[in-house]
């Protein structure tokens, strides 16, 4: 058993160590027949040519930019009205839980023909607005805080009230940081699924400037043909960032994904 | 004090009424008319629907996305299944098998396709070699219609069976050793063990993943665009892929707003039936 | 913690510099092509010596490129300067996805009418305004391998003899081999679109005269080795063939591995001198608010890079701008110059929003006529194939 598992696990890192291995070598021994995982020359040459080459920094600023303001937009957002619905009662309340389930049916795919047409029509195509605000609006994470909102006991809360608190403090003083493992759970989530997102971001920028590191490595060709080392380096440089985030923040993500 | 409660959530709705509820009105508004790309639009009721029933390429993108998710489906539960439950024996090192099951995952569409087009290539790429030193042919991965599907479907496996490999570890986590210490007491083979014990404790978790699985692989697009050469390859191309290029590529956003809403019903319906399906379940228990 | 407060503070660092560099310094007037090979080195090194500078973008050839200029023309935040195939103007020019340039502004930078061919000039139009600045002509053109040739008797003091008519063309192919690029191509819309415009067939179509070509297209079609485009240039690349009938762009190609070949202006076989080309040329993708500064950076730009195609000239296209296509340069580079003709007699696709380079209608009809020539369709299965497509397409609504 523990012999398949080691297998299994070998032949699925085959995909990233072959191009990792590729990157290593020089362009001329990429498309050598028959193939070898050791050539000479192999180096960190075709890397140094991926950030000098191109825009891959600018692609990987972008999404960093857009990455960090849309997770901190969704924090605040999300954890504000999830709050208002777990704890507040107001008019229109159920009205808005309606709203939050239609909104976690609805697939994005089906807006992007629309949603094209009102970027262009409010003049914020090729903005980075464009990319950022429609990725905000995530119902399930509104969901999600609210179910941990619901089960955080009324008491420490009515104590708070009854020394004077209003309701913003109550949120920002006892609420959110006794939500902090939720909120990072939510944070890094939205970071991963922005960094990652590719429909969208395609679809709302053809700037190349302003692309986020996934739609620039699929758009923009070389001018010179496929530089295979160069392009798996400049993939790899953009990818593994999330997984070394990965290796970092393990837990957070894992309570993310179950939530 | 009991309005203050309402602007809590108004930032929220306020970017959901923009985002969400807008982009709906104004994608079926623009499913009945003849909108361009340049937003020139004149009203044609129900013709962009009529079309549509017609078009010969909406059902067949509809057949490719209904084959990438009959087949895709089934084939990443079971491998995160069985990576699960490998990786749930191997205590030390399962931070490895975490890794290498799950970080595919992480990775975002571009780089998976960057991937694997490389190692589809013809002659100088790894599967090809291997095939060919093996003294078999040569596949042509994504260059023959036939194989196209099948090479993004291995594609897509590796690169998602990490979701639902980790939902399933969490869950395999949760069943009580006694349950096994117990059954092993009483002779039970782990075969049996895994068919008695271990698959029904999992039914509730079969049905997250089928259901996330079956509604992710509807709403295909990035990996069979991408794998196709940017839409190379009509043989493959789903029912998103033909939303996208009836909009943007034929310039015709009325009459792809009206493919999106039939697609849009189309997964509501599926969400409906689960939702009845388990809903259904919940009231037998 | 100290983990990931590195990470976090890693990230914000990492997030600054990234931001800085995306917004950062003057990057010059942004320019997108779809050149990548060959082509794509040339105009590399056409940018490189022009001195007003270019943010030069390279996007992949056919539907993603144009697809995505659409997309940016309609935000209104384009770039400043795009390649264009002419063919595919009446499909972005009347939507406004591309702005006409101004006439003084062009005479200012010499780039007036008689300094480029008539028929890719007028291609260029539309409502009376200039909508494009044509780079190139690139038609068919016929390849000949000049030892083959020669022991078949076609040559005449080194040059082919001149080929008119059907039975002259037949024969001389099954003298010497064709090599064909047919099969999953869109050659054989032009192969078509050639014998079709050199009877002086109008519209889409005339019935005999497209039956016309498309039996001499399977009678040549037999004659043939019915392969795909890179087995095809393989072919006669190596001598296996002694002619071949496609774009003039191949020329590098064949240079580079030293076939013994020249190249000379497809045949007239009908009544008049025509064949299938298309036109690079630069536009202007429509901007919400044209800095008219920029523009007019933007058309110095385009008169700088047409008075550089001696260079793109190598790649085998014909140069639009007369000064240097007439120039002793151009004159004396060959195989290059003894095709030159073909740019008077360019026809490019139907002015139609559905025709055009890496259109439906070519796809679609390369497969077709592709059909004829493998000899798996009949000429008149394939003439009703194809009056079927280009009614659908005619009954599509026009793109707004």
């Amino acid at each position: 058993m523990r012999a398949v598992a080691a297998l299994l696990a070998v032949i699925w890192l085959v995909p990233l160590a072959w191009a990792l291995d590729t990157a290593l070598k020089p362009e001329s021994e990429t498309t050598r027949i028959p193939v070898s995982w050791i050539v000479p020359g192999m180096s960190l040459d075709a890397f140094g040519r991926a950030f000098a080459d191109g825009s891959l920094l600018a692609w990987l600023g972008n999404s960093l930019l857009v990455g960090v303001a849309v997770t901190a937009l969704t924090v605040a957002v999300t954890s504000l009205a999830a709050y208002g619905l777990s704890r507040t009662r107001f008019r229109g309340r159920n009205i808005v839980m309606a709203l939050l389930v239609a909104g976690i049916v609805i697939p994005p795919q089906v807006l992007i023909v629309p949603l094209f047409a009102e970027i262009v029509g409010l003049g914020l195509a090729d903005t980075y607005w464009a990319l950022i605000l429609p990725q905000v609006v995530l119902p399930a994470m509104v969901y999600v805080l609210k179910k941990f909102f619901d089960g955080v006991p009324r008491e420490l809360e009515e104590a708070a009230v009854v020394d004077g608190a209003g309701r913003l403090r109550v949120y920002w003083s006892l609420m959110l940081p006794l939500a902090r493992p939720a909120l990072a759970a939510v944070a890094i989530f939205t970071f991963v699924t922005t960094w990652n997102n590719f429909l969208w971001p395609f679809v709302a920028v053809s700037d190349p400037h302003l692309m986020t590191f996934p739609v620039g490595l699929a758009t923009v060709q070389s001018s010179y043909g496929v530089r295979y080392a160069q392009v798996l380096a400049a993939a790899l440089l953009g990818g593994l960032p999330l997984v070394a985030l990965f290796l970092a923040f393990q837990r957070q993500l894992v309570t993310a994904i179950k939530g | 004090m009991n309005r203050s409660g309402f602007w809590f959530v108004v930032p929220f709705l306020v970017l959901y009424a923009a985002f969400l509820i807008v982009p709906m009105v104004i994608g079926l508004g623009a499913s009945v008319t003849d909108e361009g790309i340049t937003g020139h639009a004149g009203f044609v009721g129900g013709a962009n629907y009529a079309e549509l029933f017609q078009d010969p390429a909406v059902w067949s993108s509809l057949g490719h996305t209904l084959i990438f998710t009959v087949v895709s489906t089934p084939a990443i539960v079971l491998v995160g299944l069985a990576m699960a439950l490998l990786a749930n024996r191997a205590t030390p090192e399962r931070w490895l098998y975490r890794l290498a099951f799950f970080a595919p995952y992480l990775l975002p569409v571009s780089v998976v396709v960057l991937i694997w087009s490389w190692l589809y290539q013809p002659g100088f790429g790894l599967i090809n070699d291997l095939l060919t030193r093996l003294g078999l042919g040569e596949v042509g991965w994504l260059s023959t219609d036939g194989m196209a599907m099948t090479s993004i479907i291995i594609t897509t496996v590796w690169w998602t069976a990490g979701f639902s490999f980790l939902l399933y570890l969490a869950a395999l986590q949760e069943i009580p050793r006694q349950l096994y210490e117990a059954s092993a007491l009483d002779g039970a083979t782990p075969f049996q063990q895994l068919r008695r014990i271990t698959l029904p404790l999992l039914s509730r978790t079969h049905q997250l993943v089928i259901v996330l699985q079956v509604l992710a692989s509807l709403k295909v697009f990035d990996q069979i665009y991408l794998l196709s050469g940017q839409g190379g390859i009509p043989g493959v191309r789903s029912i998103v892929q033909y939303i996208y290029e009836s909009g943007f590529t034929r310039f015709r956003i009325g009459y792809a707003s009206a493919i999106s809403y039939v697609f849009f019903a189309l997964i509501a319906a599926v969400a409906l039936l689960h939702f009845r399906l388990t809903a259904g379940k919940g009231a037998k228990r | 913690m100290n983990r990931r407060t590195f990470i976090l503070a890693g990230m914000a660092v990492a997030t600054a510099t990234g931001a800085g560099a995306a917004c950062s310094g003057p990057t010059g007037l942004a320019y997108w092509n779809l050149f990548s090979g060959g082509d794509g080195s040339r105009m590399t090194e056409m940018v490189g010596a022009i001195g007003t500078r270019l943010d030069a973008v390279t996007l992949a050839w056919g539907t993603p490129y144009y697809t995505k200029l659409a997309m940016a023309a309609a935000g209104g935040r384009a770039p400043d300067l795009a390649i264009l195939h002419l063919s595919r103007l009446p499909g972005f020019a009347p939507l406004g996805l591309l702005d006409p340039f101004d006439d003084d502004l062009l005479v200012a930078h010499g780039l007036t009418p008689d300094r480029f061919p008539q028929a890719v000039w007028n291609r260029a139009r539309h409502n009376g305004r200039t909508y494009a600045v044509p780079l190139d002509t690139h038609p068919l053109v016929l390849f000949y391998n000049t030892e083959l040739c020669g022991k078949a008797g076609l040559l005449q003091d080194g040059k082919l003899k001149p080929i008119r008519g059907e039975r002259q063309l037949l024969d001389a192919f099954g003298k010497a081999g064709l090599a064909l690029a047919a099969a999953r191509d869109v050659n054989p819309w032009r192969l078509f679109w050639t014998l079709y415009r050199q009877q002086d067939g109008q519209g889409l179509l005339d019935d005999a005269k497209a039956l016309t070509a498309l039996r001499l297209l399977q009678k040549i079609g037999a004659t043939a080795r019915f392969t795909d485009n890179n087995a095809a240039v393989a072919l006669f690349g190596s001598g296996q063939a002694g002619f071949f009938w496609n774009g003039e762009w191949e020329l590098p190609t064949f240079q580079e591995q030293h076939t013994p070949f020249d190249v000379a202006p497809f045949p007239q076989i009908y009544d008049r001198p025509a064949v299938h080309a298309d036109s690079h040329s630069f536009v202007l993708p429509h901007q919400r608010d044209r800095d008219p500064e920029r523009t007019a950076q933007t058309v110095a730009a385009i008169a700088e890079l047409v008075g550089q195609s001696l260079t793109w000239a190598r790649g085998g296209h014909i140069p639009a701008y007369q000064p240097v296509a007439t120039s002793s340069a151009y004159l004396n580079l060959l195989p290059q110059a003894n095709y030159r003709s073909a740019a008077a007699e360019a026809e490019l696709d139907p002015p139609v929003w559905f025709a055009g380079a890496a259109s439906d209608l070519q796809s679609s009809a390369g497969a077709t006529i592709g059909a004829v020539l493998g000899g798996t369709m009949s000429p008149e299965a394939a003439l009703g194939d194809l009056k079927a497509t280009v009614m659908r397409l005619k009954n599509t609504p026009s793109p707004s």
